[in-house]
């Protein structure tokens, strides 16, 4: 008896320890079981904070950890490796985050031109069939190139190319090419991105990598930016102007053409004579159009004066009949003899 | 007023060529006294040299127009031929088409010549010749560009185009104020 | 086999740049070269001055919104007041359910509503359309039991109501007129309905023809009562033409009685002795007639006063009625391409009707009719004609181009008259055809490329600049930018907007232009030196007055112009007397010669030597009309003004061809000066004291030289004889001024030194001095008049010096007059006071010292002074 006394007594004991399971309070608690979050809604008591601040706080917070246990209870349990697991939603909350959402990213440049002319971009087949390897190929990466030395193992040189040419070399340094203006293009693109001044031509030189020639360009350059285009800017003992493709372009006020003195009325005439007379002795192209044209013409007046010139002598002709003297037409039996007065014509001519 | 330069010169001529063949010499050389091209905001001008000197005297601003203007070049420095050319080129063209009265109204709006408003044509007109276009009653009224030899004119069905169509004198009205 | 796809949904796919993307890093581009333009920062300034911008922005805003709500209210209370009104008059008409706020937008609506239901009941009773009555019929009952009738009679009403309300702009009697119009049409519609319902109720079995012509029919019957009636009407009228009274003047009943007035009253006028109504004066009939014209052919009171200037009343009559229709369609033809008889057959030939403009145009021809667009056929377009008023072709004619000359078209937008010249000349020479709008030498282009004219250059340069230009031209055109009163029936808005500003602003214009373009001509020209001025306005404004003046300016004469018909030009129009030779000018009106009014002058220039700018008489006339036509006269400025006009046009008359003792003799003869012909304008009647004492003291001035005798009152002789006494004192000043104008006299030593009745016989002597003494004579007569007011007056004034300045400070009015001269001449007057005249020099110092009161008798001393020596 005393022992079961004595279990029962520290049974009890035990139980005081703990606090029940069930919490009473005025309104219930919100929760998003997917973040393990609870709300409490309820009026803090001002007065239990504040003369037992830990005490109040502490057993707040049980209770409604309790409740969220509870809550977390009641979901489906599992049993997975002898642990009891619960599978929690998905949470509702949405957490705040501690950086700033990033911008778009800008568009490249085709990019924006598609969208502007709504091209849209079609999806390829990653393989694609190959007639003449009779085989699928990757569009790109691996085996690609494998498959294209397999189909270019000769190349043609085409007609209108010095047939001394490497076609592999041609093929490959376009390649080249292209993979150096897609990296240009995207540096330019980024730059753009980034709002960089870069010339329309080339990086940007800066000053630690100018050469000499481009030093020299820029000093003429800025000495010719003057309200007076440098017309009294001191020089040098030594100095040259710089010189070269795109320089003169470069300096304001260089552009300005001297303009040909008003030639007088009759050199104006001999020469304007001289232009047309080059201008229609030129030699023409062959128009083979027009030569065909030319000659069927020809030939139709050819034989029209040669009609003419037979009627005389028709008659003459019918009593030869030499052999030597048939053309190469086919006798007519009289119906290539044309009268107008005569109701039915002969051949239909258009 | 500016004179031509060479390349623009060639460019002229060779237009000109294209409608009056070698007698773009006679317009050059002329019994009556010099005459001469001259540019003003790309447009061209045919003025006797006489009455050049006197235009000159007017300040460019000023001056809306000297002599007869011939035509404009394009931003592409291409030379159009502008309807006002027409008295000089209808005296000189050496290949022309008649219009029926019945298609000159077309013509006058714009429109190609077709088979159906033919009423003749040049002999021996190649393709793509420049041609004056007169009425039956021999007025110059526009200039065009073949669009078949003769030779294709005669198969060709009555609503097949003969000759395009380039200037007109309905242009007097349509577009006066681009005339020059 | 290989990857799965992972349908379940908590796998989630990795969104992101994928492996390749990663693959290559993005550039290290350096700091110098990134540019930062992302919005710069505003400095404080620009902060405060944006703010600025952004607070007068929405304080306009404001404003606008608070005046559109005012406007709104004013409409709103506008309609209320209507409502009311109309509320007043119905009585028992109310509209119940709304508040009060409602009523005032909620009611038109209602109205218009009603208005609709009317019509659609119709519709539907006619119709017999069972639905839509039966709509009505539910609708009805809601909208009110307000009778229909009445409510088209408000709303009628309303329209009067406010027609009246904005009626400020037009006169009464056009309210009147057009409501009674109004009511005219609308009571024909009510009938015309009436009767077409009652032919749809009669008879149903009609065919719809046969309908029609019944229709017709009556119709018919009821215009001819109603023309049987007019006509007896007419008759009962015609006999004896009463004057109409006040009352039929205030609401005129219909057009056609005061087209019959018209007739009536020029009947009248054409024999007044023997028609007139006892008691009424011939300026009566006068400005009735002017009324009834205006109101009739609707111009404005000012335009037809000219024209009534121009023509007699008859004449007028038929002028007015030309003006009405439009002229007959004439094109010319264009030599360089054609010749009149090939033009006229192939016009011909698609169903032109034409005929020759007559014998004196070898290229002109009328067009009756035509069945194709005249101004788009293909003859056209190929340059062939050239449409073209019958008139315009007279100046050229004038001008008579010759081949290979130089000749200058000044205004010659849109190339009609330059092509002309350039086809007389055959292409040849030079042309030159410049206008002042840039827009419209586009149109001189067009029709110079179409009509093939290559010896041309155009340009566009404001004419009076164009002598700067080029000169030396052998033939000037000039058809001078005009009022367009010779081509009313052209616009019809001619009639109606121009004033005496518009006239005055063209024949400025129209002065210079002709100046510069006579300035242009080469008079050493061996073919040439010919001018041709011409507009299509028949004002003598701008035709003669103009030509007169440039005979004036320039060294030029008219010579016959060569066209054999149109009346010559007037040498006198209203004050105006104009040079003998103007006759050569030709005058063309739309009712005699049947083209558009038009004005053509030619002049020959003999001589390239500008003569020295002359001061006119003319031109100051022109002034002083203008400013007396300002202001009405019984004013006492205008008083003084037309005195100072009637001096001047008297006394100084034109050099060329003026006798001195003329005006004189005038003067002295008119001396109530109630009519004198060469005034500008008569002053009235009525005077004030002032004005006759001033009009004595001029006749007083006179009098030593005609040695009249003396019937003015003792008086006022006291009085004279102290104006002579002040004439005494100026008239070494003007002596002076005289030496500094280099004109030498024996008068003026012998004025100094003569007695005083020799200096009062200063002033008509002066008046002998050449062109020069002209501003002189008037700076004078200036001067003299504010002294005497100063010693009426006793006002302060300073010095003698001051007394010149004073001139100009009190009367403003004869400051504009004399303008520039007077200015001038003081000012010399000032300078030379100074040095030479010392006398005068006494005489102000003692004004200065001496107190108002003093200062006659200061005067009256110097007198005896002068006496003395």
């Amino acid at each position: 008896m005393d022992i079961v006394n004595q279990i029962l007594l520290n049974e009890q004991k035990k139980a005081e320890k703990y606090k029940p399971i069930t919490v009473d309070k005025h309104l219930d608690l919100e929760f998003d079981l997917g973040t393990l979050l609870a709300f409490d809604t309820n009026d803090v008591d001002s007065k239990l904070l504040k003369s037992n601040k830990d005490d109040y706080l502490h057993s707040l917070t049980r209770d409604n950890t309790q409740l969220l246990l509870n809550k977390i209870w009641e979901l489906p349990t599992e049993r997975i490796d002898e642990a009891i697991v619960v599978r929690l939603p998905q949470p509702t909350t949405v957490l705040p985050r501690a950086k700033p959402v990033p911008k778009p990213r800008p568009l490249t440049k085709w990019q924006e031109f598609a969208k502007a002319k709504g091209i849209t971009k079609k999806k390829k087949d990653k393989l694609q069939w190959d007639e003449q390897l009779q085989k699928w190929v990757p569009l790109y990466g691996f085996r690609k190139a494998a498959a294209e030395k397999e189909k270019n193992w000769l190349i043609e040189v085409p007609q209108n190319v010095d047939p001394m040419t490497d076609m592999y070399e041609k093929k490959a340094s376009e390649k080249s090419e292209k993979v150096a203006k897609n990296e240009l293009q995207r540096l330019k693109n980024i730059a753009r991105a980034r709002k960089v001044k870069i010339p329309r031509v080339g990086l940007p030189v800066t000053s630690d990598k100018a050469s000499a020639t481009q030093l020299a360009t820029a000093a003429t350059v800025a000495k010719a930016s003057t309200a007076s285009l440098g017309k009294f800017q001191d020089k040098l003992p030594k100095e040259k102007e710089a010189r070269g493709k795109g320089v003169h372009e470069l300096i304001p006020g260089k552009e300005r053409k001297r303009r040909a003195p008003i030639p007088t009325p009759q050199a104006e005439r001999e020469s304007n004579l001289n232009l047309l007379d080059s201008i229609l002795n030129k030699r023409p192209k062959i128009d083979m159009e027009k030569a065909v044209a030319k000659h069927i013409h020809n030939e139709q007046v050819m034989r029209s004066e040669e009609k003419k010139n037979m009627k005389p002598s028709k008659g003459k002709r019918k009593g030869k009949g030499n052999a030597t003297n048939f053309s190469a037409k086919k006798p007519k039996a009289g119906r290539g003899q044309r009268n107008p007065n005569k109701k039915t014509p002969g051949r239909k001519r258009r | 007023m500016k004179v031509l330069s060479e390349e623009r010169t060639r460019i002229l001529f060779e237009k000109l060529t294209k409608y009056i063949g070698v007698n773009v010499k006679l317009l050059i050389d002329r019994p009556d006294g010099t005459y001469c091209f001259r540019e003003k905001k790309d447009r061209v001008y045919y003025i006797s040299e006489r009455l050049l000197q006197l235009a000159q005297t007017v300040k460019p601003d000023h001056l809306i127009s000297a002599g007869t203007c011939f035509g404009k070049f394009t931003k592409t420095n291409k030379f159009r031929l502008h309807i006002t050319a027409l008295n000089y080129i209808a005296p000189y063209a050496s290949y022309k088409i008649w219009v029926k009265p019945s298609a000159e109204q077309q013509f006058l709006y714009g429109h190609h010549v077709i088979k159906s408003g033919l009423g003749r044509i040049t002999e021996n007109t190649p393709k793509h010749q420049g041609v004056v276009i007169y009425t039956m009653s021999d007025i110059p009224i526009g200039f065009g560009v073949a669009a078949r030899n003769t030779m294709e004119c005669r198969h060709a069905d009555p609503l097949a185009t003969i000759a395009f169509h380039q200037a007109d004198i309905g242009e007097y009205i349509r577009s006066e104020e681009t005339l020059t | 086999m290989g990857r799965k796809a992972k349908f379940d949904e908590t796998k989630k796919v990795k969104k992101g740049p994928g492996r390749k993307a990663r693959k290559q890093q993005d550039p290290i581009f350096k700091k110098e070269l990134l540019e930062n333009d992302e919005t710069k920062k505003l400095s404080h300034r620009q902060k405060q001055r944006a703010a600025r911008r952004a607070k007068k922005k929405a304080e306009l805003t404001e404003k606008r919104k608070a005046l559109k709500q005012a406007k709104k209210n004013v409409a709103k209370q506008n309609e209320v007041v209507l409502k009311e009104a109309s509320d007043d008059e119905s009585g028992d008409e109310n509209i119940q359910g709304f508040t009060d706020d409602n009523k005032e937008w909620l009611k038109p609506k209602q109205k218009i509503k009603n208005n609709v239901k009317e019509m659609s009941d119709q519709d539907s009773d006619s119709g017999h359309d069972e639905g839509s009555g039966s709509d009505n019929d539910e609708d009805l009952p809601k909208t009110g039991s307000s009778p229909e009738k009445y409510k088209v009679g408000t709303l009628d009403d309303l329209f009067q109501d406010s027609d009246m309300e904005n009626g400020d702009v037009t006169s009464e009697d056009e309210g009147a007129d057009s409501s009674l119009k109004m009511s005219y049409n609308s009571d024909s519609d009510e009938e015309e309905g009436k009767s077409d319902e009652d032919d749809d109720d009669g008879d149903d079995d009609m065919l719809p023809i046969e309908k029609a012509n019944i229709k017709l029919k009556k119709k018919q019957k009821l215009e001819k009562k109603l023309a049987d009636d007019e006509m007896q009407l007419n008759i009962s009228k015609q006999d004896v033409f009463a004057f109409p009274t006040e009352e039929e003047l205030q609401n005129p009943t219909s057009l056609q009685d005061v087209h019959q007035r018209i007739k009536d009253v020029v009947t009248v006028l054409s024999d007044f002795n023997r028609l007139k109504q006892e008691g009424r004066s011939r300026c009566e009939y006068t400005d009735l007639l002017l009324k009834d014209l205006c109101m009739y052919y609707s111009y404005n009171e000012f335009l037809m006063e000219v024209l009534m200037q121009i023509f007699p009343v008859q004449e007028l009559v038929e002028f007015l009625e030309a003006s009405e229709v439009a002229r007959p369609v004439t094109i010319r033809t264009n030599s360089l391409k054609t010749r009149r008889r090939d033009l006229a057959q192939a016009l011909i030939n698609r169903g032109v009707n034409l005929d020759p403009v007559g014998k004196w145009s070898k290229v002109g021809l009328v067009v009756y009719s035509s069945t194709v667009p005249i101004g788009a056929t293909p003859e056209y377009l190929a340059g062939h004609y050239i449409l073209q008023g019958a008139s315009s072709f007279l100046p050229v004619m004038a001008l008579a181009p010759q081949e290979n000359e130089r000749i200058l078209d000044m205004c010659a937008a849109p190339g009609g008259k330059a092509s002309h010249i350039a086809a007389i000349m055959k292409n040849t020479g030079a042309l030159f055809a410049n206008d002042a709008n840039k827009e419209r030498t586009k149109a001189i282009v067009g029709n110079f490329h179409r009509l093939g004219v290559v010896n041309a250059v155009i340009c566009n340069y404001d004419g009076r600049q164009f002598p700067d230009v080029i000169k030396g031209f052998d033939r000037v055109l000039l058809d001078a930018p005009c009022t367009g009163t010779g081509v009313i029936a052209k616009d019809p808005s001619v009639k109606t907007t121009k004033d005496q500003k518009d006239i005055q602003r063209c024949f400025n214009l129209q002065r210079q232009l002709l100046l510069a373009a006579i300035d242009c001509c080469n008079a050493k020209s061996s073919t040439g030196g010919y001018i041709v001025y011409s507009t299509c306005s028949i004002l003598p404004e701008e035709n003669e007055w103009v030509i007169n003046y440039a005979l004036k300016r320039r060294n030029v004469k008219l010579v016959p112009t060569g066209l054999d018909f149109g009346t010559e030009g007037f040498m006198k129009y209203r004050h105006h007397r104009f040079h003998p030779s103007l006759k050569l000018t030709r005058r063309f009106y739309p009712h005699t010669h049947n083209m558009d009014g038009f004005f053509v002058a030619k002049l020959k220039k003999f001589s390239n030597v500008i003569p020295e700018p002359v001061k006119d008489d003319d031109d100051e006339e022109a002034e002083t009309t203008e400013v007396s036509g300002d202001q009405p006269n019984g004013n006492v400025e205008s008083d003084v003004d037309s005195q100072q006009s009637e001096k001047k046009s008297v006394g100084v008359k034109r050099p060329a061809t003026s006798t001195e003792t003329e005006p004189q003799k005038k003067k002295n003869k008119a001396p109530t000066q109630k009519s004198t012909p060469t005034s500008s304008t008569v002053p009235t009647a009525v005077s004030s004291n002032n004005q006759i004492k001033k009009k004595k003291r001029k006749n007083k001035k006179n009098k030593p030289n005609a040695n009249d005798g003396n019937k003015v009152p003792q008086t006022e002789q006291v009085q004279i004889g102290s104006i002579n006494e002040k004439s005494d004192i100026k008239s070494p000043n003007i002596n002076i001024q005289d030496k500094n104008n280099k004109q030498k006299n024996i008068n003026d030593t012998g004025n100094k030194n003569s007695t005083e009745t020799t200096l009062k016989s200063h002033t008509p002597l002066n008046d002998k001095l050449s062109n020069n003494s002209t501003a002189l004579v008037v700076n004078k007569n200036v001067s003299l008049n504010p002294n005497q007011k100063n010693k009426n007056k006793k006002n302060k004034n300073k010095s003698s010096n001051g007394s010149s300045k004073s001139v100009a400070v009190v009367n403003k009015n004869e400051l504009k007059i004399t303008e520039k001269v007077e200015v001038n001449a003081s000012r010399k007057l000032k300078k030379k006071l100074k040095k030479k005249n010392k006398q005068i020099g006494q005489i102000s110092g003692k004004q200065g010292i001496s107190r108002p009161e003093g200062k006659q008798n200061g005067i009256n001393k110097k007198n005896k002074k002068i006496k003395s020596k």
